[in-house]
């Protein structure tokens, strides 16, 4: 293949991190017209590669060449790479909440003449002209704030778009969207394909990897295994050279739920959002026995978090009606602090917003919720923090240089891991995981599930929330599938498939 | 459920129409409210005397420094930063103004020229300081608001001086002078109908643009009614104007800092990335926009429009005293909250602040007029401060609502509503006799959440509906 087919070379790429050498030597290369995914575990290096390739870390803060269009690259900004039509989607979206559509669209490259005065006409005939591509169909005067994550993406890729993009980067972007979105977006992908726009894209999800991809870039600790051309993709190879060894059961195995006490019910609960204006939760009868996996399935905005929030403590202050009961006995619980008293804990979907302090440190985070552990008398035991800090770093595989390293230079899926590791360590009775596995590599999902049936196995409860349908299949022992607030089926994990479902959670 | 309804009586339709339109944006309008309770409240409490063309005059003439300062605000505001040196930066530039030209001898421009050198390269330090060094806003217009104290002490040499200079004079009480006829001060006259008719050709314009692009306008009656209302605002305001001496140069120059500042959030790339930079810094950063520089230029802005409001202010009360300055920054930043900006950064809008600012001076003015003791003054004015924020906060989730689709669901699912209050009721009274046996309780509780949800679900479907979804029932 020539030079000239290429689109992209990155040669040697080397980024190191006070204590972290993020990036190895690195060389990648993407042949132009396809879509290149770039996968690995949790701190492989795809995201700081990807900063690297977009001029987020500029050009002498790395080592080695960027190899755009066949020309060496010195970017010194995301401006710079922007100009030459690479555009970059990281894993938190880049919008402005309170600005409309179409103004999100064109921030920072408005349609404007020479004195910087804004055409609005033009910019909204023009915002309208991208969102039909992307196939997104709202009211250009809506302010970002009130759309979905799906359609917040969209409007990414439409900025994208806005900006004459040849080299699209889309760093996790189905992470947080259901299958119905991830799929819009991976058509959408193949679409833009056809235009001749080029992608690198960023997954943990392999199935998707699997189904799109054209070629493929294996890291781990920060340097290439290998390369795959569409023929040799195959989520089993993948998985052996990401983790470098064999997993041939995602899913570990646990003996078959045999009954017992039921530890948390639900009775006739509902939650009303008094903004929405209805209905966020509707009768939700939901029985959590001794021992239990219980999944909640269902598509994005069904009211799985609602519930969730409402039960635990009524985070989001909806009004309430309905009965809780935690063994055997009726419970109210006004604020997160009382569930947590009975026994119940929550991981948040939301680590940014409701689970972590990304100004701590690890030690820090994972005890926060259970300080009584590490300190007697009210006085903290530092030694007992980096103990089981270290332990939890250990179980997890949790890639950081010390237990001591502020959450926020963490990577995505290991700041996830943290989370996850706080609440183990609060050793609640009732578990209730809010996507606990997203953004999460497949080795790392293997240990939580691991963990997650030795808690079982020792009488915890868990309620597991989740998109993503093999998970539900593989983990629960009862399935209870939520469509737009209502309760539409219940399901033992002998006659659960994803077909029946997919089907209950989308008809009312 | 009933299949056919009868159609809406138009002329309540129009009164629901609109007063719908007004409870889904109340938010929008909070200063609007809160400007004319005050105005009516002072109109009675001072016979009329308030609305006057002699005091509404005074009144305009006195926000302007303030206005001026709440302009600068809001775009500080916005980009989550504060200022609070802008009391008495304002105070010693005036200062300084009225002293190079009175004492010193100076001229007026090189004087204006060097203070305004003087305030951008204020504006840059603290700017930088803010943006680069990351120095909270907080602290280091804290010292900057103690340095300009002393600096304006200095300039002053702590006496009163007078301005006597034919600029000041002009400034701070000329108006535009021209011809009365029957009365009325015509240029006035003319410019306020000049306005009333740009506002009115231009939102035509607008709505045909929108139209052609399959945009959204808002519906007619509520535009007809809007545009009336702001005729006769305007048409108001004029006609006070011009029955006493006309538009006065410090209204002039707050008029035109507004216009400018309102086409420059509204219509320029620079003004817009403000509000991006305010509303998420890193987002902005990643859109290629120089979070830094845009915050300087937001600090030089504030210095400019504090130098313009100073020299107002000292041309307006004829002097310069070390005495000047102080709660300046703090009527600004009220004025900016009243006019519903956000301290988390993103929102705020130009005009709202310069109406922040006349409500407050109306409150000043007013209990002056009207003789209340001022030591009850600023009480007034923190609680209407205090009161402004509640109601922002409180209105930060307004559910929209279409009263002329809650009147068509109130007829369509009356049947059921009764049905649902009355097992309510019924599941109520079920309760308490259960309570008074030794029955458990348990049953008839869930009974009643049943019946509550029910009800409170036939009530929200009610609450929720739109005209739109009544159209096929409608009997003609
Ligand atoms: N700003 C930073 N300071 C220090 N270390 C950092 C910083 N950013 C990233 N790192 C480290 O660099 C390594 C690579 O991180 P990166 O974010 O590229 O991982 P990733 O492959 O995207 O992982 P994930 O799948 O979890 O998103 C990690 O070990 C991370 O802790
Ligand atoms: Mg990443």
């Amino acid at each position: 293949m020539s030079e000239n087919e290429k689109i992209l070379v990155m040669r040697s790429i080397t980024k190191t991190f006070p204590g972290v050498r993020a990036l190895d030597e690195v060389d990648i290369h993407v042949d132009r017209g396809e879509i290149h995914f770039i996968v690995g575990e949790n701190g492989a290096g795809k995201s700081t590669l990807m900063k690297v390739l977009s001029g987020i870390y500029s050009s002498g803060s790395y080592s080695g060449d960027i190899v755009f269009n066949g020309e060496i690259k010195h970017f010194s900004g995301i401006k710079d790479s922007v100009k030459e039509g690479i555009v970059i989607i990281n894993q938190e979206l880049a919008l402005f909440p309170d600005l409309t559509v179409y103004e999100n669209i064109y921030v920072g490259h408005e349609v404007a003449n020479k004195q910087g005065v804004i055409d609005w006409i033009e910019t909204k005939k023009l915002a309208k002209k991208y969102l039909d591509i992307v196939g997104l169909d709202v009211n250009l005067d809506s302010l970002v704030r009130s759309l979905g994550v799906g359609k917040q993406q969209l409007i990414e890729i439409a900025k994208a778009l806005s900006q004459d993009v040849k080299l699209l980067i889309l760093d996790e972007p189905t992470a947080a969207l259901n299958e119905n979105d991830s799929e819009n977006l991976l058509n959408l992908l193949v679409e833009l394909k056809k235009k001749g726009i080029t992608s690198i894209m960023i997954s943990h999800k392999l199935r998707e990897v699997e189904a799109v991809a054209d070629s493929l870039t294996i890291l781990r600790d920060g340097k290439v295994i290998t390369r795959m051309d569409s023929d040799e993709i195959n989520e089993h190879e993948i998985i052996r050279h990401m983790v470098g060894r064999q997993i041939d059961d995602i899913f570990p195995e646990r003996p078959k739920f045999k009954g017992g006490k039921v530890v948390f019910e639900t009775i006739h609960f509902n939650a009303y959002d008094r903004n929405l204006n209805r209905y966020i939760v509707n009768d939700a009868n939901i029985k959590l026995k001794e021992g239990e996996v219980v999944g909640l399935s269902g598509l994005m905005g069904a009211g799985r978090t609602e519930f969730a929030h409402s039960v635990f403590g009524n985070i989001d202050e909806y009004k309430i009606s309905g009965g809780i009961i935690v063994n055997e006995k009726h419970v109210e619980f006004s604020h997160p602090q009382a569930a947590i008293k009975h026994g119940i804990a929550y991981v948040s979907e939301d680590r940014k917003k409701d689970g972590l302090i990304l100004g701590e440190n690890i030690g820090q985070n994972i005890c926060l919720s259970s300080l009584k552990k590490i300190s007697k008398n009210g006085i903290l035991n530092f030694f007992k923090q980096s103990f089981f800090a270290k332990k939890y770093v250990k179980d997890l595989d949790i890639k950081t240089p010390s237990i001591y390293q502020q959450l926020k230079n963490l990577s995505g899926g290991n700041q996830q891991k943290v989370q996850v590791a706080k609440w183990l360590f609060a050793e609640p009775k009732i578990l209730i995981l809010d996507e606990p596995t997203r953004g999460i590599d497949v080795g790392a999902k293997y240990e939580i599930y691991t963990i997650i049936n030795d808690l079982v196995s020792k009488g915890m409860s868990i309620l597991i929330i989740s998109s993503e349908l093999p998970e539900i299949l593989g983990m629960c022992d009862r399935i209870y599938v939520i469509a737009e607030g209502l309760q539409t089926a219940e399901f033992d994990k002998e006659e659960a498939t994803a077909e029946k479902i997919m089907h209950k959670a989308t008809v009312v | 459920m009933k299949n056919e309804i009868k159609k809406i009586n138009p002329v309540l339709r129009y009164f629901y129409v609109i007063i719908s339109m007004f409870r889904t944006n109340i938010r929008d309008y909070g200063m609007y409210i809160a400007l004319t309770i005050v105005f009516l409240i002072f109109a009675i409490m001072t016979n009329g005397l308030f609305l006057g063309p002699i005091n509404f005059t005074n009144l305009l003439n006195q926000t302007a420094y303030v206005a001026v300062l709440a302009v600068g605000m809001t775009l500080v505001i916005v980009t989550r930063q504060i200022d609070l040196s802008v009391g008495y930066l304002g105070a010693f530039l005036g200062a300084y103004v009225v002293v190079s030209v009175e004492n010193l001898h100076g001229s007026i421009p090189l004087a204006l020229f060097s203070a305004l050198l003087i305030t951008v390269f204020v504006g840059i330090f603290k700017g930088f300081f803010v943006a680069k060094i990351k120095v909270p806003s907080f602290v280091i217009t804290l010292a900057g608001m103690f340095i300009f104290k002393g600096f304006l002490m200095l300039m002053t040499n702590n006496r009163t001086i007078p301005t006597s200079n034919e600029f000041f004079n002009k400034i701070g009480v000329g108006y535009l002078s021209t011809a009365k006829i029957g009365g009325l001060d015509m240029i006035t006259f003319i410019m306020g109908i000049l306005i009333v008719i740009l506002i009115v050709v231009s939102s035509i314009l607008k709505r045909r643009k929108n139209r052609k692009l399959g945009i959204e306008n808002e519906s007619k009656q509520i535009y007809i009614t809007k545009t009336l209302f702001v005729i006769f605002v305007l048409l108001f305001i004029a006609f006070n104007l011009a029955s006493y001496r006309g538009v006065s140069y410090l209204l002039l120059i707050t008029l035109v800092v507004m216009l400018v500042y309102f086409f420059f959030t509204t219509k320029t790339t620079l003004g817009r990335r403000i509000y991006a930079v305010g509303g998420n810094p890193e987002a902005a950063e990643l859109s290629g926009i120089k979070v830094t520089t845009i915050i300087i230029i937001v600090f030089i802005s504030m210095g400019i429009l504090a130098l313009i409001s100073g020299v107002m202010y000292a041309s307006y009360v004829q002097n310069t005293s070390p005495n000047h300055g102080p709660f300046w920054e703090l009527y600004a930043i009220a004025a900016t909250f009243i006019g519903g900006a956000s301290a988390s950064g993103g929102i705020g809008k130009i005009v709202n602040s310069v109406i922040g600012a006349v409500v407050i001076m109306s409150l000043k003015n007013g209990m002056a007029l009207a003789g209340f003791d001022s030591n009850i003054e600023p009480i007034v004015l923190g609680s209407v401060l205090l009161m402004a924020v509640v109601f922002d906060i409180y209105t930060r989730n307004i559910r929209p609502v279409d009263l002329v689709g809650m009147y068509y669901a109130k007829r369509k699912y009356a049947e059921e509503y009764t049905k649902a209050k009355q097992n309510l009721k019924e599941a109520k009274q079920k309760l308490a006799s259960a309570k008074k046996t030794d029955e458990p309780l348990i049953e008839y509780e869930y009974e009643l959440t049943n019946a509550k949800s029910q009800y409170s679900r036939i009530k929200n479907k009610i609450r929720s509906s739109n005209e739109e979804d009544y159209q096929d029932m409608i009997k003609v």
